[in-house]
């Protein structure tokens, strides 16, 4: 039976833990002192690349690569944006983590921000946060008070200025790019690479861009070191992982595991299992922008490269389960709609071929596809394809695609016998 | 002819706070107008106006960013606002019987706001609780495994 690995997840449950003494009584904040009091920043970064950490939020880049590209000697100032904009659907870790543990994220990201030189640090958090940020405006207060941030730090020398900021609804936001185009005060634009947010993020200045998970993961390396963290995972995706498990399961929630565990065991010895009794049909393995994967894929070690092999991405982790009943292309419209209307509208590829996909989605729902929509589908998927400033086009077309792939007949069933979805609501765009 | 508008002395204050945090003052345009829907019903063309004198930047590049975020209100709505999840894992447990059950007690549509006033229901995408499916957001509570009844329940909070 699978045990969880506990590492981000540790104090979860903790009686009043998104309190300061609490976390400190815990250790709280003793990574910070080992770092600002006994390491240099870039023993710090040697650290966190020798643990081979790797971003949580999507990429899987190494954090400690991404720290040691922020120039050190550039004069002016250098900026953090932690990313709490957690809006991949299927994913709710980040969320989770900043409401549970607000000062693990605060003190991970002032490490970060000790490493790459950083003086402000902002934490872009989604609009529909309300909660979260009213906890993490909270414990920043708390750890102000207490010398963690501001001038001086620890008697160190070193200062850090740390800001909660909202979005207002926008999923594009969580490309890093486009949040920093939104921190500026703009709409959620991407920008294109390069010049990278490294040496050109927030307002034109070096930025170093990590997700929540990432940075809550910080303090257990510098506390226990980079070898304590390879000793979890495989060679190329050492350490943990959180996954976020819902849709059809008997346990949806939140997880934390060593990377490479096959997804049979995190799906069953966590997640209970199917729910109701009933076989897997389908799963999307990390989060709704990746492709689904089938019962033959159980099996499939749940690391970087081992999903990629199996045709789709670890992602955010979240892993969502289709039981057999799932009506598949109902799944795919949803999502399309999803990806249609959140598309930001900057590039032509990503903003009409949603769209265009979305109304074959529509018309074949309402009885009246035709049999050519499916290779209309793939070919707009082909137009999308790489074809834009950020991946969000290239998200869009997995559920299509793998749908198409898998589930082929469900298609033609709708077409050939004119099914109708019988919808319980319209769905209209509000604004 | 240039027309001046008073913002609510208290969003003045909550905005002007908070410029020492950044280095230009038109970053704090999108946190601002969210805050803005505390003391106005939407972003109306008056709010854009005296945001826009305040942050700095013209009017049309206020009312740009407004349009562009789902949160922003373009049109009056009711005093409190229900968003329900209809992404995919919602769906999968049974969001779509909440959404038609609140249009049915409130005698509504998604996207209308109840004649009295009251509630505007809107849908809206993934809300990072998908352990807790369906889930839905009153103004700034968020309610997890929702029902049908038990969503109708979470309402009567809200007058
Ligand atoms: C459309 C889109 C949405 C994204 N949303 C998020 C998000 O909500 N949170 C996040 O951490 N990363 C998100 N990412 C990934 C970020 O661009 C970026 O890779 C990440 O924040 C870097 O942090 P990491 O290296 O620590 O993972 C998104 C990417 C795309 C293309």
């Amino acid at each position: 039976m699978l045990q969880e690995t506990k590492v981000v997840t540790e104090l979860a449950g903790t009686e009043g833990l998104r309190r300061l003494e609490v976390y400190e009584a815990h250790g709280g904040y003793g990574a910070l002192r080992k770092a600002l009091t006994g390491m240099k920043p870039q023993e710090v970064i040697d650290e966190v690349k020798r643990s081979g950490l790797r971003g949580k939020g999507g990429a899987g880049f190494p954090a400690g690569l991404k720290w040691s590209f922020v120039p050190r000697d550039h004069p002016g100032p250098k900026y953090l944006a932690a990313n709490a904009d957690e809006g991949e659907p299927g994913t709710f870790k980040d969320r989770w983590i900043v409401e549970e543990n607000p000062h693990l994220l605060i003190e991970g990201s002032i490490i970060a921000s000790y490493a790459a030189g950083i003086d402000h640090a902002y934490v872009y958090t989604r609009g529909e946060f309300f909660t979260a940020r009213r906890v993490l405006l909270g414990a920043i207060k708390e750890a102000y008070a207490r010398g963690y941030l501001g001038e001086n730090i620890l008697g160190s020398g070193y200062a850090l200025e740390m800001t909660v900021h909202s979005g207002a609804g926008s999923y594009e936001c969580g490309e890093e790019t486009a949040l920093l185009t939104s921190l500026e005060g703009g709409r959620g634009h991407p920008k294109l690479k390069p010049p990278f947010p490294a040496t050109h993020g927030a307002w034109g200045r070096p930025t170093v861009i990590n997700n929540v998970e990432t940075l809550a993961t910080v303090p257990s390396i510098i506390n226990r070191g980079a070898d304590w963290y390879r000793s979890f995972g495989t060679e190329k995706s050492p350490g943990v992982k959180m996954v976020s498990i819902s849709g059809h399961v008997e346990k949806p929630g939140n997880y934390e595991i060593p990377l490479g565990t096959p997804v049979r065991m995190i799906l069953d010895d966590l997640g209970g299992g199917v729910w109701k009794g009933r076989e897997l049909k389908a799963f999307a393995p990390g989060g709704s922008s990746t492709p689904l994967l089938l019962p033959g894929n159980l099996d499939t070690p749940y690391d970087y490269e081992s999903i990629a092999e199996a045709g789709s991405m670890l992602g955010s982790g979240g892993i969502i389960v289709f039981d057999e009943t799932t009506d598949m292309v109902r799944v795919a419209e949803i999502l399309t709609r999803f990806y249609a209307w959140e598309s930001c509208g900057k590039c032509t590829p990503c903003r009409e071929g949603t769209r265009w996909m979305l109304q074959i989605y529509e018309r074949i729902l309402n009885g009246g596809g035709r049999m050519e929509d499916l290779d209309l589908l793939l070919d707009i998927c082909e137009g999308i394809d790489s074809k834009s400033f950020c991946p969000f086009g290239d998200a869009a077309l997995g559920i299509v695609r793998s749908t198409i792939q898998h589930f082929r007949a469900e298609y033609e069933n709708y077409i050939r016998k004119h099914k109708v979805y019988k919808r319980k609501f319209m769905p209209v765009r509000h604004h | 002819m240039r027309v001046r508008v008073e913002l609510h002395p208290a969003l003045k204050q909550w905005i002007e706070e908070r410029f020492a945090r950044y280095p230009s003052e038109r970053s704090l345009v999108v946190p601002a107008l969210l805050e803005a829907q505390k003391y106005y019903s939407y972003v109306s063309p008056e709010v854009e106006i005296g945001l826009a004198e305040l942050l700095g930047m013209p009017p049309q590049e206020v009312h740009s960013v407004a349009s562009f975020y789902s949160m922003l209100h373009q049109h009056p709505v009711g005093r409190h606002i229900i968003q329900v999840c209809h992404n995919v894992s919602c769906y999968l447990r049974g969001a779509e019987d909440v959404i038609a059950h609140l249009e049915e007690v409130l005698g509504i549509k998604v996207g209308e706001t109840t004649e009295d006033g009251r509630f505007t229901l809107v849908t809206v995408e993934c809300l990072a609780a998908c352990g807790q499916a369906p889930v839905m957001m009153v103004d700034e509570k968020l309610v997890e495994q929702v029902t049908p009844e038990r969503a109708e329940a979470a309402l009567a909070e809200f007058d």
